[in-house]
């Protein structure tokens, strides 16, 4: 016993006896859900049609995988490594769009909340094109462009980029004109303005952008790719479901919500509060 | 007198100069002239470009076929009927999601080992889009309306959830304390303490539940193949019928914002002016 004492202590010196707690007391729904998944395999109350058993899951990554030579074939996006090359492409994809929305969105969100006529303007803009979510584009993506990967990169740039731009244009508008005019005072040009001003003072309006598009750019990649794709995790498990492979099914649900629950965790939600310490004028939540 | 007159009629011209800036200004305030004078703008670079490229009536149809295929949708009377389906779906699947997820939250959120405990869970499943369990439920129902419900009801639940519980949590214990020191019993703190105080925070999780469930509404009819406004737009690709498209993209999006900026920011915002703690 006292080596568990000793673990104990240890634990709640390293991690904080309050943080410890919450770790134990959340991790035991998902163990309960765990177990019962675990019963059910063994007890049979639902159909392995239904609910696949854990061991066929763990197993449906090899069947993914039959064939992969390795992590060099893995990396090369190889037909034979299923699983990888769908979680690649996915994470490529939303990369990609990241890297091309989010200073798109930026830059045409300052532009446009600098002069307050016209972001007053365009500001119905935003919300029509906001409120027309990601997913209702993709039968006209899929017009535009086919279906295939242009059509998923269209849906998470389109639902990035309007996002982004509705929540710089509006942090942009937010910031004081005082801080404008006294830059401009002491001898600023409209650059020193727009880079010492208008994006510091966005800044927790865009990081909060950031995150919102992120969330939703991932859901609307997921039903883009079920429906208008040919590679990706959400179409992977969509072709699944129509051979009736629930276990693959299941493998890419839990591949999904753990790649989304990284992302979010480990790097949106860190950023947003750095940016709210380091920037934050005015603290809002989200 | 020459001069007079100059300087009266300069001051004149001024003040008349001055009047139309403001008037001009107070029209440009004016929201509904800067939304005409967008939605001109915007058909009028729509039309040109519709008119530029090639095959129009596939890739871009202009404004007014667009509009000659929602009068004669309308006419068919489809465009109603795939409207108040969507509608439906909407409000039952939010209305059972709202109506267990609240007392859910409230039940989970009384004590603090329990809400501890159910706290990274319900968080979880928020974070997991329904659309991703999709593959899921159609192979348990089929293409039918029970998967679309299911998937509603799984997105509108566990914001509201999560809402409700974090909004108890963060009821100030100073309150609790107070009412418990003037003699309250457990159900009246319950009563005049939590569930007022979580009140700003149920607004919000009203708001999220029907947001992610309309999108979820239209991503389930599109894959599911139900009739509304979602399986409009995929049918109407199907059959390269582009203006029907935009037509219920259009739909899709007037909806939303209707919804939103009339009935849920104002219901949201009223609720946290009614009920919201001001802290100092």
């Amino acid at each position: 016993m006292s080596i568990f004492n000793d673990l104990s202590i240890a634990l709640q010196r390293k991690i904080g006896r309050q943080r410890l707690r919450k770790w134990i007391l959340g991790s035991i729904p998902f163990i309960f859900l765990i177990i019962l998944w675990e019963m059910n395999s063994y007890f049979v109350w639902l159909e392995p049609v239904y609910i696949p058993t854990s061991g066929s899951v763990w197993e449906a990554i090899f069947t993914l995988q039959e064939g992969c030579e390795g992590v060099a074939a893995a990396v090369a996006l190889d037909n034979s490594c299923l699983m990888t090359t769908h979680i690649f492409s996915s994470i490529g994809r939303v990369i990609l769009a990241a890297v091309v929305g989010l200073p798109l969105g930026i830059a045409f969100g300052v532009i446009a909340g600098m002069n307050r006529t016209l972001s007053k303007f365009l500001e119905p803009i935003g919300i029509f094109f906001n409120s027309i979510s990601g997913i209702a584009w993709i039968p006209l993506a899929i017009v535009w462009f086919g279906i295939g990967w242009q059509t998923t990169l269209f849906i998470m740039l389109n639902t990035i980029f309007w996002l982004l731009f509705f929540n710089t244009m509006l942090g942009v508008r937010g910031v004081a004109k005082v801080f404008e005019q006294s830059v401009l005072t002491m001898g600023g040009s409209r650059w020193d303005v727009i880079t010492q001003v208008y994006i510091p003072g966005a800044m927790p309006s865009i990081i909060t952008g950031c995150r919102m598009a992120m969330g939703f750019g991932w859901r609307a990649l997921i039903a883009a790719e079920m429906i208008g794709g040919d590679s990706g995790l959400g179409f992977m498990i969509f072709t699944s479901a129509a051979e009736f492979k629930i276990e693959e099914v299941f493998l890419g649900v839990i591949i999904i919500s753990i790649i989304f629950m990284a992302t979010d965790r480990y790097l949106l939600v860190p950023m947003e509060r750095w940016t709210i310490q380091r920037w934050g004028l005015v603290w809002k939540p989200t | 007198m020459a001069v007079t007159n100059t300087d009266r009629s300069i001051s004149e011209a001024a003040g008349r100069r001055s009047t139309l800036a403001q008037l001009w200004r107070q029209i440009i305030r004016i929201d509904a002239m800067n939304l005409v004078i967008l939605v001109a703008v915007v058909l009028v670079i729509w039309t040109v470009i519709s008119a530029t490229i090639a095959n129009p009536a596939r890739y871009l149809p202009s404004p007014l076929v667009v509009g000659l295929s929602s009068v004669d949708m309308i006419y068919k009377g489809l465009l109603p009927s795939y409207f108040g389906d969507t509608m439906l779906r909407l409000v039952v699947g939010s209305f059972i999601g709202i109506v267990v997820g609240v007392p859910f939250g409230l039940a989970v959120g009384l004590n603090r080992t329990v809400a501890d405990m159910f706290y990274p869970i319900l968080n979880f499943f928020q974070s997991v889009s329904g659309i991703a369990l999709f593959p899921i439920l159609v192979i348990w129902w089929g293409n039918s309306d029970t998967t679309v419900l299911a998937v509603i009801l799984y997105t509108a639940f566990f914001p509201i959830a999560f809402n409700v519980l974090s909004g108890v949590r963060e009821v100030p214990i100073r309150f609790i304390q107070a009412a418990r020191t003037l003699g309250a019993s457990r159900w009246q703190i319950i009563k005049d303490v939590l569930v007022p105080g979580a009140m700003p925070h149920i607004a919000t999780g009203i708001r999220l539940s029907i947001g992610f469930g309309w999108r979820a509404v239209i991503a389930g009819e599109m894959l599911a193949g139900r009739e509304g406004l979602g399986w409009m737009i995929f049918s109407a690709q199907d059959g390269d019928n582009t203006a029907r498209v935009i037509l219920g993209m259009v739909m899709i999006g007037l909806t939303w914002i209707v919804l939103d900026h009339y009935v849920l920011r104002p219901f949201e915002s009223e609720t946290i002016e009614r009920w919201g703690l001001v802290q100092r």
